[in-house]
C-alpha cells in the first residue's frame, strides 16, 4: 500500500474529508478509495465531493490572470499558490474488509483516524470489494453536496470501468438502482441514463484533472 | 454605557477639514522648490555644523529630483522575506515568558518556479531573555525591536541557503529609530544581532530592503524646508529658534505639511514603476549602524507611493539598487499593489486568537502538572468573566 492520494483531515462515522497530496489532483467523483486502519481493517468509500480553495478559509481567491498570463502560467508566476491553496475531497464510507478479507457492506465500527492516508484502489481491489452491488443503498443514503442519483451514477461508472467494463456487474447494479428508486421514476431514469455505457464507455484521457484516470496503481490488500 | 457616536461625528467633520486638499495654489511653492532645488547647496546646508534646525532632512545621495523607470527583474531570481509576531510577557500571569514567531518565505521565479513557506516559534523565558543586562525588563517596545533583529537574522540565514540573484525583503523600516531613546545596553542587545545580519547579507551579496506601504515619512519635504530657508542668502547660518523669534511666518512655511508620499505622487508625478532618487536618512540611531547607514527611495507601485529602505552598500551599488528596484516593483505587480512575498510572510507569522489561547492553555497545563495552580490577577479575572 504505497499509493497515497490524500490525508484525512476531518473524520466521522459516515464520511471523511481528505486533503490531496498534490494540488488539483484528486480521485474522480464516485471512485473507490481505501484507508488501512490500525486494527488491520481496511475501510472503503466512494469519492462524494471535491473542491479546491485557500488553506486559510478567510482568504478568498482573486483573479490573477491577464491577456498574457493565464491557466497554468498563473501558477508559474505565483509559485506560492501551490502552497496556499489545497484540494480536498469528501469520501462517503460504504464498508470495510476484515483481516481475513471478507467484505462488509455496512458502516465500520469507528471512524478512520485523522491524518491517516487515503489510498487508491487498483482493479483487483475494486473487483473484490464491489462484487455484489448490494451496498449501493448506503451510498444512495449519503447526505452531501452531490445529489444521491448523481453520486450513484458516478460510482457505478467508475466501478464498471475499474472492473474492466464488466457488463454483468453493470446489469446487477442497474437492478439494485431500480429497487432503490422504485417509487421515484424520474430519479431512476436519471441514474439509468447516466450509467448507460452507450455514451460514456471511453476512458477519461486527462490524467491530471481526473485523478489517476483509471490507471491501475496501488493496492488495498483483500 | 454604549459608545457615543453622535459626539465624535461632528469632530470627524472638523478633522477632515484639516487634511490638505492639494489645490494647485496651495502646492505651487512645493512644486517650485522641488523643481529648482540645488542638491549641492542642500547638502552643504545639511552638513554645515553652524546651522541649527530641528528638521530631519533627507540627504540626497546624488541628485534630488530625478525619476528612474523600473528595470526588468532577472529571468531567474528569488525573493525572500521574513516577518514576525509575538506574545508579550503577561504581567497578570505567574509564568514569565514571551514568544516570538518568525516566518520564512522563499519564492523562486523563472524556469523552475517554486515556493517555500514556514514559520518557527520560540518561547523565551531565561533570565537574560526576560531582562536586558539583568535589570531592564523586556517590554512591548523593546520586544518589538528584538523581533526586528530576529527577523533580520532569520532573513540572513535564509539568504545564505538561496542562490543569487535574490532580494531579501522585510516589511516596515530598517531604521530602529525607537532605539535612540533606549539605554546603550538595550541598543547593544538589539543592534549586535541586527548589524551582524546585515554583515552576513552584504557578504553574501544579497541586497536587503524594507518596504513601507503608505509611508508617513517627511524627510524629503523637510529637506525642501531647509533648501528654501532664506538665512543662507542673507549670509546667516540657519537658526530656527532665531527665525521663530524674529518673525511670525518663517520662509520655510511655504512648504505645506504633507508627507513625502504626497510629494512623489502629486508633485514629482512618478509614473508606475518609477523610483525617486536615493536619499540617506538623518536619523540619529544610524550613527550606530556602522557601514550599514540606511538610505531610501520612493517607488510608484501603480497603486500607491511606497518607501523602500536599503543599507548604504545597496544604495552605492548600481547593480544591487537596480535589482531591488526591479524586483520590488515586480512583486507589487504580482501582489496587486503589495509585495506578494511580504503578504505570505505576514500570513505565516500571524498567531491568531485561537492559537494564542491554545498556547496559554498549554502553559497553564504544564504548570498544573508541577502542582502550580495558575492564579490570575483579580483584574485579569474580572476582564475575562464580565458580569453585570
Amino acid at each position: 500500500m504505497n499509493d497515497r492520494i490524500g490525508e484525512i483531515i476531518e473524520t466521522s462515522t459516515v464520511d471523511f474529508w481528505a486533503e490531496s497530496a498534490v494540488l488539483h489532483d484528486l480521485p474522480p467523483l464516485g471512485a473507490l478509495v481505501a484507508v488501512q486502519l490500525p486494527d488491520e481493517l481496511t475501510l472503503y468509500g466512494a469519492v462524494a465531493f471535491g473542491q479546491t480553495g485557500g488553506i486559510d478559509p478567510g482568504r478568498k481567491a482573486v483573479r490573477r490572470g491577464n491577456d498574457d498570463v493565464y491557466d497554468a502560467a498563473i501558477y508559474a508566476e505565483h509559485p506560492e499558490l501551490n502552497r496556499i491553496l489545497r484540494t480536498t475531497f469528501r469520501v462517503a464510507i460504504i464498508g470495510y474488509t476484515e483481516p481475513g478479507g471478507t467484505p462488509r457492506h455496512h458502516l465500520p465500527p469507528c471512524p478512520p483516524p485523522l491524518h491517516y492516508s487515503v489510498l487508491h484502489c487498483d482493479a483487483g481491489v475494486v473487483r473484490a470489494f464491489t462484487e455484489t452491488p448490494r451496498y449501493l443503498p448506503i451510498l444512495a443514503a449519503s447526505d452531501g453536496e452531490v445529489a444521491p442519483e448523481q453520486l450513484l451514477a458516478a460510482h457505478i461508472r467508475a466501478v464498471w470501468r475499474g472492473r474492466g467494463h464488466d457488463d454483468a456487474w453493470l446489469a446487477a447494479a442497474g437492478r439494485q438502482v431500480a429497487r432503490l428508486f422504485k417509487r421515484d421514476y424520474d430519479r431512476l431514469v436519471t441514474v439509468l441514463e447516466a450509467i448507460d455505457p452507450g455514451d460514456w464507455s471511453l476512458p477519461p484521457t486527462d490524467n491530471r484533472l481526473n485523478g489517476h484516470g483509471g490507471k491501475p496503481i496501488g493496492t488495498a490488500p483483500l | 454605557m454604549p459608545f457615543d457616536f453622535a459626539k465624535i461625528a461632528s469632530q470627524i467633520d472638523e478633522l477632515t477639514r484639516e487634511v490638505p486638499r492639494g489645490g494647485p495654489d496651495e502646492f505651487a511653492p512645493l512644486r517650485d522648490a522641488y523643481a529648482e532645488i540645488d542638491a549641492g547647496d542642500l547638502v552643504a546646508r545639511i552638513t554645515d555644523g553652524k546651522n541649527r534646525h530641528s528638521w530631519m532632512p533627507a540627504i540626497p545621495r546624488a541628485g534630488f529630483n530625478g525619476a528612474y523607470p523600473a528595470p526588468p527583474p532577472p529571468t531567474d531570481f528569488s525573493v525572500l522575506a521574513t516577518d514576525g509576531s509575538f506574545i508579550l510577557p503577561d504581567r497578570h500571569s505567574p509564568a514569565r515568558f514571551y514568544l516570538i514567531n518568525v516566518s520564512r518565505v522563499h519564492f523562486h521565479y523563472g524556469t523552475r518556479p517554486d515556493a517555500e513557506l514556514s514559520s518557527q516559534a520560540e518561547l523565551r523565558y531565561r533570565e537574560h531573555e526576560l531582562q536586558v543586562d539583568g535589570r531592564i525588563p523586556v517590554n512591548a517596545a523593546i520586544l518589538g525591536m528584538r523581533r526586528a533583529a530576529d527577523e533580520l537574522a532569520a532573513l540572513a540565514a535564509l539568504a545564505g541557503a538561496v542562490a543569487r540573484p535574490a532580494v531579501a525583503l522585510q516589511d516596515g523600516t530598517l531604521i530602529l529609530w525607537a532605539l535612540s531613546s533606549q539605554e546603550t545596553t538595550v541598543q547593544d542587545w538589539v543592534l549586535e544581532d541586527f548589524l551582524a545580519a546585515l554583515d552576513d547579507l552584504r557578504e553574501r551579496g544579497t541586497p536587503v530592503a524594507s518596504y513601507i506601504s503608505y509611508p508617513g515619512g517627511k524627510d524629503v519635504t523637510d529637506a525642501l524646508r531647509l533648501a528654501v530657508c532664506d538665512y543662507p542668502p542673507r549670509g546667516l547660518p540657519i537658526n530656527c529658534d532665531r527665525c521663530r523669534a524674529e518673525r511670525a511666518v518663517p520662509a520655510c512655511q511655504v512648504i505645506p505639511p504633507v508627507p513625502d508620499r504626497h510629494l512623489f505622487a502629486h508633485i514629482a508625478n512618478l509614473r508606475p514603476g518609477e523610483r525617486s532618487e536615493v536619499y540617506y536618512s538623518a536619523s540619529k540611531i544610524l550613527q550606530r549602524y556602522r557601514e550599514h547607514r540606511i538610505a531610501f527611495f520612493y517607488l510608484q507601485t501603480g497603486v500607491e507611493i511606497a518607501r523602500v529602505e536599503i543599507p548604504a552598500w545597496v544604495a552605492e551599488s548600481p547593480a544591487q539598487l537596480d535589482l531591488v528596484h526591479g524586483v520590488v516593483y515586480d512583486q507589487c505587480q504580482r501582489g496587486r499593489g503589495y509585495p506578494s512575498v511580504l503578504q505570505e510572510a505576514h500570513e505565516q507569522a500571524v498567531i491568531n486568537a485561537g492559537e494564542r489561547r491554545a498556547i496559554e492553555t498549554m502553559v497553564e497545563e504544564a504548570l498544573a502538572r508541577l502542582g502550580i495552580v495558575m492564579l490570575r490577577s483579580a483584574k485579569d479575572t474580572s476582564k475575562r468573566s464580565r458580569f453585570v
